[in-house]
């Protein structure tokens, strides 16, 4: 409301010093770019839709290293893609309304092609798009490395429907690896290693203000690393359809403030044995 | 006569009289024995588009379902059928078919033949994929009364993940038919790869060189070597998963060694190659429209169909793409990355080279164009989006999210769908006599392009506001809400474009305005035949002299280079009415296509309930297939 209050003015301005009807002839002239714009501006407020409400898995909003890193690679792409898209719609109908057929007996000149033209748009969009290839391939390799041997370790085992994780460096007072189901809890601001498998089908472990998605698979153990830069907690889900309750399959990380956490260490481990947290990383297999 | 027709006997007296019914145009049996391949195109066209709607309503149930969180219209396991049948539906009995249905109308005629190579082999081809539709549709009825909400169908998506597919996870019968159901259409589309390829390559008029052919014709020759070459790898991974299923043979079961990644890569290895062939005859039909609309060549002929066979060849080098989350590791991910990267590199140059060929034209802004300029925009769209998927790291975000759903929409309907009904708006005419209604088409055009766009953009954001494809439902406050009713009233408006089509295809049929041969000022060969077709196509084979054979046979250049209108060319002598046809020798209707086709679904059935049917079934086939090596033909006027 406030913006529509400072803006009110100016638009009573324009309407004042301009000719309306000749505005909308303007526009009526205009109508297949005013579609454009219309639809430009309907992707913006679709944006706006998006960022105003409450979104916990919005892949934009950020709150770690890795899906930061993710989020600008995106962008990176993004941008020239949209430019592209908005200059091919436009110019599409820019030739439609430009080169419309006036009269049937036109014989356009029947030009067959050109050469130089031609290898131009080909070579053009390859540098471009092996341009895009280069931070591709520099960004996989920083996020796809292993994790540092000093973070957290958890093992996240998929079962339909739900996520257990087992944290091997923190046992119980009978021994055991520390279990939760659905939540887990992590330190903010330290590397976490998750090693991840699967007991029944393939599920896919995504926290997406955190990171990007790495799949359980039965049979097999793999690793994924993530950093929550500051604490809160951060909602994910399954991501690979796993059957029917896959809607289901809901997680939710905790990144607690080093206190809290070691103050939730202590509870469960009965503490004596949250040292075992800070020493050495735990057997990182599944 | 010899063989099977006996006048003594009475099977042999039977039969004759069946195939003389088979003679008369008029009669039902002339359509079902028909080895006319403008016959067999028109039952896949309306075959594919009856499916078109089933595939359709199941699309409207689910985004009926997704329009408001915590939704129980479906429940979770309705809603997964739906969704496997919807994808399944469209990919193998839709688009496929349809493409299929233009080869069959259009390729004979666009290069100058009377019939394809297999004419018989054409019809199996379409006998084939209808039991197979029938017998993948017919999951729907095995677990009880459907009316009331026990639908049986596949419930594992359309891709069918491994170890998801096994008996443990999937009990019942719903994958079996699945995996039935796509070998019996992998049979369908490889006999009609392979008699595409044959056709092509040897039933050319005279003249008509490899770089003369019309670029649809280019785009259905790739698009066959596609088909031969990547159904026999999805046929291996479906053997295996049923063997799995069926003899406990572990395959893909890791608690024994099996690798359920194994079904991934066979399954990426076709999906991929599939995705081309889903594309590539779309191109093919704008690459003939685009020029006919704007009065011009084709712009860079040469480019365009390199950049088709590169595509068709590229398209074995990328299939990872589709599994950077899977966990193959960096080296993997960063080379199917960066060839991801290089296949987009054909797909851009063929949209610069469509823009040219409008460029400088004269263009006729009417539905068929329309469509065309709606295939340009939105496969640019799904192809901007696809490179935005390229990028491994960010796409660790986006795959099996709602971004995903929608960039593959913009390409299988806002590049195929609406490519395909470019065609039907542009070769009605010539298989009717009548032109489609021009405003009942834009009509359509229109509500589709809002429709579409109105349900599938808006999923961009949701998936990168973290919406998981695949989900029967969600919960308030992640943003999804508003989104996703958005995307459920534009699945109406789509609805609402297809009763504008189907009321504009039958009023035109019923009274449509009269075509003649050349409604658009054409420049391939099948412009030159009066509409409809005669059941021999050319009374004389055409002799071709240049690319656009048509056009040239219209127009020439003065001496100033000018494009003038050669006088009396091309006359519309709609007198033609097969007066003309004596004495041309065509191939004998037959029933023994539809007959060998018939077993495979028995044969099917059989596997999954009663061994003993599976005799049956194979004995039908036989029987089919014996005949069809011994029949005769029968004389013709
Ligand atoms: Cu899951
Ligand atoms: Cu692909």
């Amino acid at each position: 409301m406030i913006i529509l209050d400072q803006v009110l003015p100016y638009v009573m301005q324009i309407h004042q010093k301009m000719h309306l009807s000749r505005v909308f002839s303007v526009v009526w002239s205009h109508r297949r770019q005013a579609v454009v714009g219309l639809a430009l501006l309907g992707l913006l407020a679709l944006f706006a839709i998006g960022c105003g409400a409450d979104t916990p898995q919005n892949t934009f909003d950020t709150k770690g290293e890795v899906a930061e890193r993710q989020k600008d690679l995106f962008l990176i792409a993004m941008w020239p893609a949209l430019a592209i898209m908005i200059a091919i719609l436009g110019g599409t109908v820019l030739i439609l309304i430009r080169f419309r057929r006036r009269s049937e007996n036109d014989i356009p000149k029947q030009t067959h092609g050109n050469t130089t033209l031609e290898l131009a748009w080909t070579i053009a969009p390859a540098i471009l798009l092996f341009g895009l290839g280069i931070p591709m391939v520099a960004a996989l390799w920083e996020i796809g490395r292993d994790p540092s041997p000093d973070a957290f370790q958890v093992n996240v085992e998929g079962q339909r429907f739900l996520w257990k994780f087992e944290y091997p460096e923190l046992l119980d007072e009978s021994g055991d690896p520390v279990v939760t189901f659905s939540e887990v809890n992590v330190p903010a601001g330290r590397e976490v290693a998750l090693h991840l498998t699967s007991i029944d089908v393939i599920h896919s472990f995504w926290v997406p203000k955190l990171a990007g998605k790495l799949d359980a698979i039965p049979g097999r153990t793999q690793t994924m690393w993530l950093r929550a830069d500051e604490p809160g907690s951060f909602s994910g889900q399954c991501a690979e359809f796993c059957g029917l309750n896959h809607a289901d399959m809901r997680l939710v990380m905790h990144a607690l403030p080093v206190e809290d956490f070691e103050a939730w260490v202590d509870e469960v481990t009965g503490g004596g044995s949250s040292a075992s947290a800070a020493g050495v990383g735990g057997d990182s297999g599944g | 006569m010899a063989g099977v027709a006996q006048a003594g006997n009475p099977l042999g007296r039977a039969l004759r009289d069946v195939r003389h019914m088979a003679e008369d145009r008029y009669s039902i049996w002339s359509w079902i024995a028909t080895v006319d391949h403008k016959r067999i195109g028109i039952m896949y066209g309306i075959t594919a588009f009856t499916f078109f709607l089933i595939g359709g309503v199941e699309a409207l149930l689910l985004r009926i379902q997704l329009a408001q969180p915590n939704s129980t219209f479906l429940d979770p396991d309705q809603f997964n059928r739906l969704f496997t049948m919807h994808g399944t539906t469209m990919i193998f009995l839709v688009v496929m078919p349809l493409s299929a249905a233009f080869f069959n109308l259009v390729i004979p005629l666009m290069i100058g033949a009377r019939d394809v190579a297999f004419p018989r082999l054409n019809s199996f081809s379409f006998w084939a994929f209808l039991a197979g539709g029938i017998f993948l549709n017919a999951s729907f009825f095995i677990r009880g009364n459907i009316f009331e909400g026990d639908i049986g169908a596949p419930g594992a998506g359309w891709f069918g993940y491994a170890p998801l597919t096994s008996t443990e996870f999937s009990p019942g019968h719903g994958i079996d038919f699945w995996i039935l159901g796509l070998l019996i259409l992998g049979v369908a589309s490889m006999a009609g790869g392979f008699n595409f390829i044959v056709t092509i390559l040897n039933m050319r008029a005279p003249g008509m060189t490899l770089l003369r052919m019309p670029l649809f014709v280019w785009m259905t020759l790739v698009t066959s070597f596609l088909i031969i070459f990547a159904m026999p790898v999805i046929t291996v991974a479906l053997f295996e998963l049923l063997f799995d299923r069926l003899y406990n043979a572990n395959f893909f079961n890791a608690s024994v060694g099996g690798s359920p990644l194994l079904w991934q890569h066979m399954f990426w290895l076709f999906g991929h190659p599939e995705v081309y062939i889903l594309i590539l005859p779309a191109m093919g039909i704008v690459s003939e429209i685009l020029p006919t609309f704007s009065k011009k060549p084709l712009f860079g002929y040469p480019f365009v169909v390199f950049s088709g066979v590169a595509i068709g060849f590229m398209s074995w080098g990328v299939w990872v793409h589709h599994m950077y989350t899977t966990g193959l590791g960096t080296v993997a991910n960063s080379a199917f990355g960066l060839s991801t990267i290089l296949i987009g590199v054909p797909t851009g140059v063929k949209i610069f080279n469509w823009l040219a060929t409008m460029w400088g034209g004269s263009i006729s802004i009417k539905t068929p164009l329309l469509m065309c300029a709606g295939f340009v925009t939105m496969f640019t769209i799904g192809g901007l989006s696809g490179v935005l998927h390229t990028m491994v790291p960010s796409d660790f975000q986006q795959q099996d999210t709602y971004f995903v759903v929608a960039h593959f929409h913009y390409v299988l309907f806002g590049g195929s769908i609406f490519a395909l009904f470019a065609g039907v708006y542009y070769w009605f005419p010539k298989f009717t006599g009548k032109l489609l209604g021009e405003g009942l088409g834009q009509l359509h055009f229109w509500l589709m392009l809002i429709g579409f766009n109105l349900t599938f953009f808006p999923m961009h954001i949701s998936g990168l506001l973290g919406m998981p494809r695949r989900i029967y439902t969600y919960q308030e406050g992640f943003g999804f809400d508003t989104l996703n009713m958005m995307s459920t009233v534009g699945g109406f408006i789509i609805a609402a474009s297809m009763l504008v089509f189907i009321t504009n295809f039958i009023s035109s049929l019923r009274n449509g305005e009269k075509s003649g041969r050349d409604p658009w000022d054409a420049r391939t060969l099948e412009w030159s035949l009066p509409s409809p077709v005669p059941n021999y196509n050319f009374k004389e084979v055409p002799v071709v002299e240049a690319r656009d054979a048509f056009w040239y046979t219209k127009y020439r250049e003065n001496e100033e280079g000018v494009v003038v209108r050669i006088e009396g060319a091309a006359a519309d002598d709609e007198e033609d009415d097969g007066e003309g046809g004596h004495g041309i020798h065509l191939p004998s209707p037959s029933y023994f296509p539809l007959i060998a086709a018939a077993g495979l679904p028995i044969i099917a059935t059989g596997l999954i309930y009663d061994p003993a049917l599976v005799a049956v079934g194979v004995a039908t086939t036989m029987i089919g297939v014996f005949g069809w090596a011994i029949e005769p033909p029968t004389e013709r006027r």
